[in-house]
């Protein structure tokens, strides 16, 4: 596809900031939210092996709800990080993005209400299980198809998106317009790697529940130990299988010998000695956060050269500073977010760790960041009418 | 080369696209509406439960929480980007133009939405396992969380019918955009609707509860009786306040239908209002059925002609007044540097600068006359009317029935010079208004 057009497909408004800022934001939200995407499907598809078992092994009849409880909460989460990314890729790719969507027009639709039947079923499979031991198989195993079914929707539009060159023929095949929106696009090999890492994350989500419920005395020692040793041994196979997906799909494209893909390739090598050792999940848990920003990183610098191949570089797309609300969304990002977030994450690591009831008006870091998270939304809230008073006054005065 | 930034068209059969984001919208409107009035009566209902030491409120919270849990943030988290998705495919440069004006709010939202997703399960899981006190500020703080999300979004959705001023246009800022003169009321309109939907949703759950605590039961449908009554005046008095900060085009599409919606308003405003009265003054007539009935009422009578009318009475645009539906830019902006599309296809058509036209039909002859009309009308008519015979949406059928090729042709130039405020000034070269003319003919409507 001709670099004038792509330029022209840019926004004319341009972009309210410097590129390489969207471009890192969206590498970053993406690797979090993939990291929740990967959770979720190995949580679900651990947990419905679990359904088979749950009611003849004790370790399974604990880990089976636990895994479903875990999947049904990374699927709320995963929705709410991949707003992200979502909003940023539209700042810088638009182009690759809107045409995408306009091509899978018929897919979009369906990609919406496959996840919202799939995640009501999801709590249905959640409920079913609860009420009988071994509940709710069938049930789990159409919503976990239809995640995956989501999963590879959403990879068409990514894949489609960048393939500028064929954008053409996918929409007016020889000649003919085809305006249907049922374009869809696969690569087999990219997609299997992207799916395998689901079962790396979930051995190494185990081994952090392992640890996590090791100072709890309601667990046994033989549990504890279960889940450690079935961490381990999903991440070491796991790793291993995306480890040779990644290969291939490198060969594939011809990336293997880029710099950032050998550095993935080593990260995965001291992943893997990390979770052999299992000497503290925790810190494993931050090397996997690396490599998936690696993993991130990779996915944009694919299709960051497809783009400047053509002429189209997200550097050169105009820049209206807008000031404002990018401080706006600093001060309630940093401000807000964090302290918020690290109010509601701390108590539920603290509910979690007390047997039954926590008491957090006798807890002084809870209290305190309850308090001032309260006493900050409401300063937010009189900034805002005040910001918008102001605007208003000086606009129609 | 001359082109102008249009994406491939997405076409759906018989409706057109942009009925998809109208369904995806309605149904996100209840479930989001929901959740931020129900964050607002949960911190209604923990207070007085904290304050009156009353424990018997709690097992009706955690049933309204997870009902909203599933409700509220299974299909609204998953409907609310469905709305960007499905509008990406309708309408691409509308939702650019939203996303290039406003990336900063819609990150500055997200914020309030991570918080939210995350205060939900810990609101509603540990409601039984930490004090009252650190759960009362949970839900203090959800509820401000969730007001904090319509904060942001409702000055992005009223730019959408109009900033209202010229500044936008001179500075191109953010603020100046988000700021319009209809962007408050427009708020608080909406928080009347959400109040009373958290009572509409809190009606459901307290009938529900009646085997097992009929006392309670009846003392909280009144009480969901009076906060929908509530939430409904609020509704009405504030929508006074935001048909009066509209732009000329929405009254004139308004006009058009006023009869009928005002017809649907009164008997939507009574069905509900001998419904809540019937809740305060005999709340054992409430019945989960009924109330269950009541929420698709809303959905269908309420929400849907209400969100339908409002998407109309932005008409001709898309978004800011300076989009319309069909995608063209159709005013300067100087603020962006954004220029109006208009005067380059008068002058060279919408073929030859739309990039994505095939070169086959770029130049138009006697050969593919019809389907270079096709797809003109199309480009130029589909965004909001569906084209076959059997077209359901807005079609072009009830419009233009009986019509010859010279009396389409006609309405089209009508159409480009102005002659109707709520469609396109879009002015095209002669042939292609022939083109279109004779392949709308050709369907004998």
């Amino acid at each position: 596809m001709d670099a004038s057009i792509l330029l022209a497909l840019r926004d004319p408004a341009g972009v309210p900031f410097y590129p390489v800022v969207f471009q890192a934001l969206y590498v970053l939200t993406w690797a979090l939210h993939a990291a929740f995407v990967l959770l979720a499907l190995g949580a679900m598809g651990l947990s419905i092996f679990g359904t088979f078992s749950q009611k003849s092994n004790s370790h399974w009849k604990l880990l089976t709800p636990h895994l479903i409880q875990t999947g049904k909460i990374s699927i709320s989460i995963l929705i709410v990080l991949g707003v992200a990314p979502l909003l940023f890729t539209q700042v810088i790719y638009d182009p690759n993005w809107y045409v995408a969507n306009t091509l899978s027009g018929m897919w979009v639709f369906i990609f919406i209400y496959t996840l919202v039947v799939a995640y009501i079923m999801y709590y249905w499979y959640y409920y079913a299980n609860k009420k009988h031991e071994g509940g709710g198989k069938l049930i789990g195993i159409i919503s976990f198809a239809l995640l995956v079914f989501s999963g590879l929707l959403m990879h068409n539009f990514a894949v489609t998106s960048i393939m500028p060159n064929e954008w053409m023929n996918m929409y007016a095949p020889n000649g003919v317009v085809d305006n249907s929106g049922w374009t869809f696009n696969m690569n087999i090999i990219r997609l299997a790697f992207m799916v395998s890492l689901a079962i790396p994350v979930v051995g190494i989500f185990l081994q952090n529940y392992s640890r996590f419920l090791s100072t709890k005395e309601d667990f046994s020692p033989e549990f504890i130990q279960y889940t450690a040793s079935l961490g381990t041994k999903m991440g070491v196979i796991g790793l291993i299988i995306s480890a040779l997906c990644f290969v291939a799909w490198m060969l594939q494209i011809d990336y293997l010998l880029n710099p950032l893909s050998l550095a993935i390739i080593v990260s995965v090598v001291v992943l893997l000695l990390m979770v052999v050792k299992n000497s503290n999940s925790y810190i494993t848990t931050i090397v996997l956060v690396v490599v998936a920003l690696l993993i991130s990183a990779m996915r944009e610098l694919i299709r960051f050269d497809i783009m400047a191949n053509l002429g189209y570089s997200i550097y050169e797309y105009p820049v209206n500073l807008e000031i404002p609300s990018l401080v706006m969304f600093l001060l309630t990002f940093l401000v807000l977010g964090g302290v918020g977030v690290a109010w509601l994450l701390t108590m539920a690591w603290k509910v979690g760790k007390n047997q039954g009831f926590f008491d957090g008006s006798k807890d002084v870091a809870v209290t305190r960041l309850g308090n001032y998270t309260l006493a900050i939304m409401v300063v937010w809230m009189v900034i805002y009418f005040g910001w918008g008073m102001t605007i208003l006054f000086a606009n129609i005065l | 080369m001359d082109i102008i930034g249009q994406f491939p068209l997405f076409y759906f059969p018989e409706y057109g696209s942009a009925w998809m984001m109208g369904v995806t919208g309605t149904i996100h409107i209840l479930a989001s509406h929901t959740s931020v009035g129900a964050a607002m009566l949960f911190a209604f209902l923990a207070y007085k439960a904290y304050k009156e030491n009353r424990s018997d409120l709690y097992p009706y919270m955690k049933k309204y929480g997870m009902f909203l849990l599933i409700f509220s943030y299974v299909i609204g988290s998953i409907t609310g980007p469905g709305i960007w998705y499905t509008a990406t495919a309708a309408s691409p440069r509308g939702i650019s133009a939203l996303i290039h004006n406003f990336v900063w709010v819609w990150a500055t939202e997200w914020v309030f939405f991570v918080y939210e997703v995350i205060g939900v399960f810990v609101l509603v899981y540990f409601i039984d396992k930490i004090d009252k006190k650190t759960h009362l500020k949970l839900t203090f703080s959800f509820a401000l969380a969730s007001v904090g999300t319509l904060a942001l979004i409702i000055g992005i959705i009223s730019f959408m019918m109009w900033p209202g001023t010229q500044s936008y246009y001179v500075t191109g800022s953010a603020s100046d955009a988000f700021f319009g003169t209809n962007t408050f009321p427009h708020m608080f309109l909406r928080i009347g609707f959400m109040i009373m939907l958290s009572g509409v949703i809190g009606l459901l759950i307290s009938s529900a509860m009646k085997k097992d605590n009929l006392e309670l039961s009846q003392e909280l449908t009144k009480k969901m009786g009076y906060i929908s009554m509530l939430g409904g005046f609020l509704v009405i008095f504030f929508f006074m306040w935001y048909m009066g900060t509209l732009p000329d085009n929405a009254h004139a599409v308004f006009n058009v239908t006023k009869a009928e919606v005002i017809q649907n308003r009164i008997l939507i405003t009574v069905v509900f209002s001998l419904y809540f009265l019937v809740a305060i003054l005999k709340p054992q007539f409430i019945s989960t059925p009924l109330a269950g009935v009541m929420i698709f009422v809303i959905l269908i009578g309420g929400i849907w002609p209400g969100e339908k009318l409002r998407e109309s009475m932005r008409k001709p645009y898309v978004a800011g007044q300076y989009i319309y539906s069909n995608q063209i830019i159709s005013r300067d902006v100087p603020g962006k540097n954004i220029k109006s599309e208009l005067p380059i296809i008068a002058q060279k058509g919408l073929l030859q600068v739309n990039p994505f036209v095939p070169e086959n039909l770029k130049i138009i002859t006697e050969e593919n006359k019809l389907e270079a009309g096709e797809l003109l009308t199309k480009m130029s008519c589909s965004n909001c009317h569906s084209l076959e015979n059997t077209g359901k949406y807005r079609p072009l059928k009830d419009r233009l029935m009986g019509m010859d090729k010279e009396g389409i042709k006609a309405i089209l130039y009508a159409i480009g010079n102005g002659g109707m405020p709520y469609m396109p000034t879009l002015l095209l070269p002669e042939h292609e208004y022939d083109a279109m003319a004779e392949y709308i003919a050709s369907l004998k409507y």
